[in-house]
């Protein structure tokens, strides 16, 4: 050991080289934090545009058409951006870390080409299906044209696999390889295929869905604001409230794959995990609830007020109040800390290792509870959203009802049932109870959904929905969803990069710069804020540029009778 | 539209600020990084405690588990009635003294685990070089007991370079020991696996393991414990390290083999 860190030390002149002023540690964050949004922004927005565009074909709905391709011209420029930042990324990596850039070349080169290959690919295909499409606009063209939004969407994908693979292989690097394993012995795919890689890459699919959803809300809030006729009003209030929707509803999702993520990471290495969630990395789950608690808070909020502008929704009104009530406490308890790195003084103060009372609500039985019975108060907005204009006319409507209260009586109960056993089961059996409760909340959500399909069938309209009807205090929530969900994403890739500490590799190749040490929160947060300012700010630039380059593509509503929201 | 731009604005850098100014409020900590340690010949107890405190509260990362009373042993206070560990880690293996109970349980934890609680201890060996593990144990003695750990005992294991784990450590495991129940303990086989009565149920048993497997055999799945899975235990294929062929010396394998092939 000793005479590895010496040689090593003594290799550390050649080894690395530092960043003027802020240092090299900060400069590689910096760009890998931006190019990462920019790449979660190019990647979540063709999801959202492929979806659109499908809902516009198979709906007969120009109106989504329309929105797929103002998105789409969007993302051209920020390809560019992406690709500028992934160029400043790797620059600066090979320049300022040459051993280990050296280190991960010798491993992954070829799937580097493969992976340039590949963007190359997408790159074009994204020409194609812009350019394309005025051209394929009709019949079997049009689903030629769509097919090639799907096609953008998988060599995406692949990239994104590939760029993870290199990632996950610093955090979880297969057990065998050891300081020793020459990089040149390593095999490419046993590199790739280790315990994170997967996890990460459902957790990142999903993550850009939300991403994309709420940068599209925020676009739309401010056309919505700038917005100079009614009807344009009326097109970008609808489009904040489709990026609200796909935002929020794979928000709820998220959750499930981080379950996983963290799951493998506590399989993978015990300490590794127990530093993510009770080291000194503990108090950051505190601000994550927070931050989740703004974002449930805003989304229900936005949904509340956009019920103004629904005819019918006035006798829903007195629920939300409630769903407040379950809110705000769930975010509590949620936020509630638990098992945090004290001091011999704090400890004194708290009289032992747990604060008497905050310590029964800070422990994952409560937590679990808590966010579980958030996701349904969420869905039940979007449930009341949904129904505020129609009357059902279907003979069984009162019976579908009453089955439809039932069963979030019973998810309620099974996560309530769980949550208080926990308490008196051993550990590992209450992880396991966890599972009965997401599985309550998504079976709730799944079948309460199909019924309401169903009784939606032939409803009654109760007048439309007055599309631009929104006050502007519900856009300016939108954007703070659009931020928080930026800052939440800087804080989560903190987390999972920051879990390596003192390694480049864990426990293969350590960092021997002065940097090497995880910084605390306080500085995380400043240079997390610095990065979502720079990106929001670039993005917003684009937004402009999208402006001056073609008018807004906005059609008027067509239909005056069905409630034209997704979910109809 | 100025004022809506403005408004716009403030809204972004409210929201950025708010978050910065409460991730700022709560108590900051940074993780630390373990220091190599350059204790010469004539290192004293004292500095090799005042080493392994510094190593114990920063560095080492220990206190995320033992001090909690939920996830590990509690080392520096009482731990039901037994006084902390300088008092009562004599007593925890018969025939092993204080010193060689923890140096062993830093670097096999796995094979000491403390009834009650999960295997979920690192090896520490993975992660800190033996002068460091030396000052642990010094300080770990100290807190009850009397510190015995001295500058002869950091060259024995130094000055051999690490095999396997490259991260220090005497050659193979359990400090190179040929004794094949020592080894198995060490590379905390009995975790899973029981043998002669000894160890858990996640594994196949070894007691008869010679009358199932031929040496050959026996030989691959400590190397490859994935190429064949035994019966009834499928559920389980990917749990056993696959590094033991890193960690063991061509000798302990042998040994190991042979012991186990002859448990008929």
């Amino acid at each position: 050991m000793t005479a590895y860190l010496v040689q090593a030390v003594a290799d550390t002149a050649s080894a690395y080289r530092d960043f003027p002023v802020i240092g090299s540690r900060a400069a590689i964050w910096i760009a890998a934090e931006i190019h990462l949004m920019f790449a979660a922004f190019v990647l979540g927005v063709p999801i959202f545009a492929v979806v659109a565009e499908a809902i516009g074909i198979f709906g007969k709905d120009q109106r989504y058409d329309r929105l797929s391709k103002e998105f789409t011209r969007l993302l051209l420029i920020a390809y560019s951006a992406t690709a500028i930042w992934g160029a400043v990324f790797v620059f600066l990596l090979s320049t300022l870390y040459p051993r280990f850039w050296a280190y991960l070349t010798a491993i992954f080169g070829v799937s580097m080409w493969v992976y340039v290959s590949i963007f190359f690919l997408e790159s074009f295909t994204l020409y194609l299906y812009y350019y394309g499409w005025d051209r394929w606009k009709h019949g079997r063209a049009k689903i030629v044209h769509w097919c090639l939004g799907i096609l953008l969407n998988v060599w995406g994908t692949i990239v994104m696999f590939i760029a993870d693979s290199w990632l996950t292989y610093m955090m979880t690097p297969p057990r065998d390889i050891t300081p020793e394993t020459s990089p040149t012995s390593i095999k490419l795919w046993h590199a790739i295929l280790n315990h994170t890689w997967m996890p990460i890459n459902i957790h990142r699919l999903i993550g850009n869905v939300v991403f994309g959803g709420a940068i599209v809300g925020a676009y739309a809030s401010y056309r919505f604001l700038a917005a100079k006729t009614e009807e344009e009003r009326a097109h970008y209030d609808w489009m904040g409230y489709v990026g609200n929707f796909v935002a929020m509803s794979a928000l709820i999702v998220l959750p499930f794959a981080g379950y996983w993520l963290g799951r493998e990471i506590y399989q993978y290495d015990q300490s590794m995990g127990i530093t993510m969630m009770g080291g000194f990395m503990s108090w950051l789950w505190v601000i994550q609830a927070f931050l989740i608690a703004v974002l449930f808070l805003a989304g229900n909020y936005y949904l509340w007020v956009g019920m103004g502008r629904i005819p019918g929704a006035e006798r829903f009104r007195p629920y939300t109040k409630w769903l407040l009530v379950v809110l705000v406490l769930g975010a509590l308890v949620w936020g509630t800390p638990h098992t945090m790195i004290a001091d011999s003084r704090e400890l004194a103060a708290m009289g032992g290792s747990h604060h008497p009372l905050l310590g029964a609500l800070g422990v994952m039985s409560a937590k679990n509870t808590a966010v579980n019975l958030m996701i349904l108060s969420t869905f039940l907005s979007f449930l009341l959203y949904r129904r505020a204009n129609i009357r059902q006319v279907v003979p069984w409507a009162k019976t579908g009802t009453r089955i439809q209260a039932g069963m979030f009586v019973i998810a309620a109960a099974i996560v309530l049932f769980f949550g208080i056993r926990g308490y008196f089961v051993e550990a590992i059996v209450r992880i396991g109870y966890s599972v009965y409760q997401v599985g309550a909340v998504l079976a709730c959500i799944i079948f309460v959904t199909v019924i309401d399909v169903l009784m939606a069938r032939g409803a009654q309209s109760l007048g439309a929905i007055q599309w631009g009807k929104m006050p502007p205090r519900s856009q300016y929530a939108l954007f703070i969803l659009a931020v928080t969900f930026t800052w939440l994403m800087g804080l989560m890739g903190f987390a999972r990069s920051g879990i390596r500490q003192h390694w480049h590799v864990w426990q293969v190749m350590q960092d021997l710069t002065p940097y090497a040490a995880t910084p605390a929160l306080g500085y995380a947060a400043i240079m997390i804020s610095t990065c979502v300012l720079v990106f929001l700010s670039l993005v917003g630039f684009i937004f402009w540029l999208g402006g001056l380059a073609e008018k807004s593509t906005f059609v008027p509503a067509v239909s005056t009778v069905e409630a034209p929201h997704v979910g109809h | 539209m100025w004022a809506t731009n403005l408004r716009i604005i403030g809204i972004v850098l409210g929201t950025l600020a708010l978050y910065t100014l409460i991730a700022n409020k709560i108590p900051q900590v940074q993780s630390e990084v373990p220091h190599a340690l350059t204790l010469g010949a004539n290192v004293t107890p004292e500095q090799l405690v005042t080493a392994g405190d510094q190593l114990y509260h920063g560095a080492g990362g220990c206190t995320a588990c033992h001090g909690l009373g939920t996830r590990a042993p509690n080392l520096l206070t009482d731990e039901k009635g037994q006084g902390p560990i300088g008092a009562r880690c004599g007593k925890r293996e018969s025939g092993k003294d204080c010193k060689a109970y923890l140096y062993e349980s830093l670097t096999s934890p796995r094979a000491y685990v403390v009834q009650g609680y999960e295997p979920i201890m690192p090896e520490m060996g993975r992660t800190l070089s033996p002068q460091q593990l030396w000052a642990l144990v010094a300080f770990l003695e100290s807190n009850g007991g009397a510190v015995d750990v001295s500058a002869s005992d950091i060259p024995a294991t130094a000055a051999a370079p690490a095999v396997g784990s490259g991260a220090g450590g005497a050659p193979g495991i359990a400090g190179g020991s040929t004794d094949p129940m020592t080894i198995i303990r060490g590379a905390g086989c009995t975790a899973c696996h029981k043998i002669n009565g000894e160890g858990g149920a996640i594994g196949p048993d070894l007691t008869h393991v010679g009358s199932r497997l031929s040496a050959n055999l026996i030989r691959e799945s400590i190397l490859q414990p994935d190429a064949k899975t035994a019966k009834g235990y499928e559920k389980f294929k990917g749990v056993m390290p696959k590094t033991f062929g890193h960690q063991l010396t061509a000798e302990q394998l042998e040994a190991l083999v042979q012991f186990l092939a002859g448990h008929k």
